[in-house]
């Protein structure tokens, strides 16, 4: 309780690093319900990751270019960042989203390579980067602890205007994701309506890669929706329990972390894995006690 | 009662640019029950599609009678076409009908939930539209899907195998309920199908595509056992 106490205090050294990881717990999930229902999870894998490079390549730019980031102001390098994030996620999603929709080729393959791809090409290159020894190799294995003012603010603003977005068009989202040809006879612009959630969840990826690293996005992007998926008996139902998983995990996992002096990524991803398994086996029960009931 | 609703002019339907039924000319009377027939691959789905807007045609043109806005298509898929992850109810689903009339960003307002009850309540549907649409039984997810396209206030009711995988009995119920709206509402009916024996008491003309042609006309005429026989080229004895 003293640790929880602690942690919950407005002195807390590393409480913009809390804060920042429920907020990517709570907002995360409402993207990645529309990964699982437009069966887009290998996206879900995949994208976290090429942002990341994103990120690992506007780093480079300075170094390739010749110049200091440091001569631009104390956010330059978040900034820089940012931008690579943004570009690499925005593309990749359209790209692929894209190519999806042709339905060619072998779109687990196309996902999966991009995947190690992107996993290589960030560490290589940070790895011969200074900007990568000061925190952004931490950053992509998942150590939350350096987050300023500034980048708390930055990933609080995007992910409100993405919840204000998925709010008020969730009915024009769900409708063009569900059934594309009553959206086109209903005369709905499916194709603004796919970009529109395609920005949303590069936006949702680019600002939870940023702030938390690829290894929590993704964990909150899929996991908390896989897990509400089994319980949930309507949309509704399936928006608040994948959101309330994600903020809660990222909370406890937070704490636990804190405790036992672990990295807070893998905490978090870890204790999801747990609760992902133990619904799916809460889950089998239930039904077989129902079946049961029936019988008898 | 034979005003004509939709005109097709010299229509050729395909993909690609490529016909798979050309020089299609006919008409569609205002409130009609219309079957369109044909065995697998005939271009049935693909008429359905040009007639919606889904597909481009490929030549000719669609003329339409309305006056001012567009027609309304109120579309019944083929039930089986819905991906079950999504944790939609009897209810959610038939309340998509109503989208069309409300702007982007704006909440369902509470009229358009309750015509959406009406709708649900008309087909018979009010007692299982609470539960999941994925775990509804063939018959009542087409139950769920007609009271959606009622929901859009249809000029034209199209669809699309509505008897596909629903045992006699429900196609019979289906069939006649879809028949008696479009009487009491003077909804125009398109109905796809391969099953000639069901549409056979309910349409008042046939559309139907056989090797590339195309026959129509009123249902005794086209549907008697000596046109058939001439139709499908089988000798009568």
């Amino acid at each position: 309780m003293e640790i929880l106490q602690q942690i919950l205090s407005f002195d807390f050294l590393l409480r913009n690093s809390l804060y920042t990881s429920v907020l990517v717990g709570f907002a995360c999930p409402l993207v990645g319900v529309f990964l699982v229902m437009r069966r887009l999870v290998f996206m879900g894998v995949a994208l976290p990751q090429v942002s990341s490079t994103g990120v690992a390549i506007a780093l480079s730019l300075p170094l390739w270019l010749g110049f200091k980031l440091t001569e631009y102001g104390p956010h330059s390098a978040h900034a820089l960042a940012f931008v690579g994030s943004i570009t690499f996620s925005l593309t990749a999603i359209l790209v692929l989203a894209f190519l999806e929709r042709r339905g060619r080729g072998q779109p687990e393959g196309r996902l999966g390579t991009a995947y190690v791809v992107a996993a290589a090409l960030s560490i290589l290159l940070l790895s011969k980067n200074p900007y990568g020894e000061i925190g952004w190799l931490d950053m992509l294995k998942g150590e939350v602890i350096a987050i300023s003012n500034f980048d708390l603010v930055l990933t609080a603003a995007a992910l409100t205007l993405v919840l204000a977005a998925l709010g008020l068009f969730h009915k024009e989202l769900l409708l063009v994701s569900f059934d594309r040809e009553m959206a086109i006879i209903l005369r709905k612009k499916v194709v603004f309506w796919d970009i529109l959630l395609y920005l949303l969840i590069g936006l949702t990826v680019s600002m939870a890669v940023l702030s938390v690293g690829p290894l929590i996005a993704f964990g909150f992007l899929l996991i908390p929706a896989l897990i509400a998926h089994q319980y949930a008996r309507n949309m509704r139902q399936f928006t608040f329990q994948a959101s309330l998983i994600g903020g809660a995990t990222a909370f406890f996992g937070f704490w636990i972390a804190y405790r036992w002096d672990l990295p807070v990524g893998p905490t978090d991803v870890v204790l999801l894995g747990a609760l992902y398994a133990t619904g799916w086996l809460v889950a089998r029960l239930l039904r077989g006690n129902l079946r049961h009931a029936h019988k008898t | 009662m034979n005003e004509s609703l939709i005109k097709l002019e010299n229509l050729s339907i395909g993909y690609n640019g490529q016909p798979v039924l050309s020089g299609l000319t006919l008409s569609i009377s205002r409130a009609s029950f219309t079957a369109i027939l044909g065995a697998n691959g005939s271009g049935k789905s693909t008429l359905l599609k040009t007639l919606l807007g889904l597909l481009p045609p490929v030549a000719g043109r669609i003329d339409t009678a309305s006056v001012g806005a567009p027609l309304t298509f109120g579309y019944v898929p083929q039930s089986n076409q819905f991906d079950p992850v999504y944790l939609l109810t009897g209810f959610d689903v038939a309340l998509m009908g109503v989208y069309g009339r409300v702007c982007s960003g704006r909440l369902i307002p509470p009229v358009e939930r309750a015509f959406t009850r009406e709708c649900l309540h008309a087909v018979g549907a009010d007692d299982f539209s609470h539960k999941r649409f994925a775990e509804l039984s063939g018959g009542q997810k087409q139950r769920v899907l007609i009271a959606r396209a009622l929901t859009t206030r249809p000029d034209v009711l199209v669809l699309d195998e509505p008897t596909a995988g629903v045992d006699r009995e429900a196609t019979t119920a289906v069939l006649e309920f879809i028949s008696q709206i479009c009487k009491e509402r003077k909804i125009t009916v398109l109905l796809v199908t391969h099953d000639f024996s069901a549409v056979r008491h309910y349409a008042e003309k046939v559309i139907w595509l056989h090797e590339g042609k195309v026959f129509h006309g009123a249902t005794d005429e086209l549907l008697t056992a000596e046109r058939m026989a001439e139709i499908l080229e089988i000798g009568m004895g």
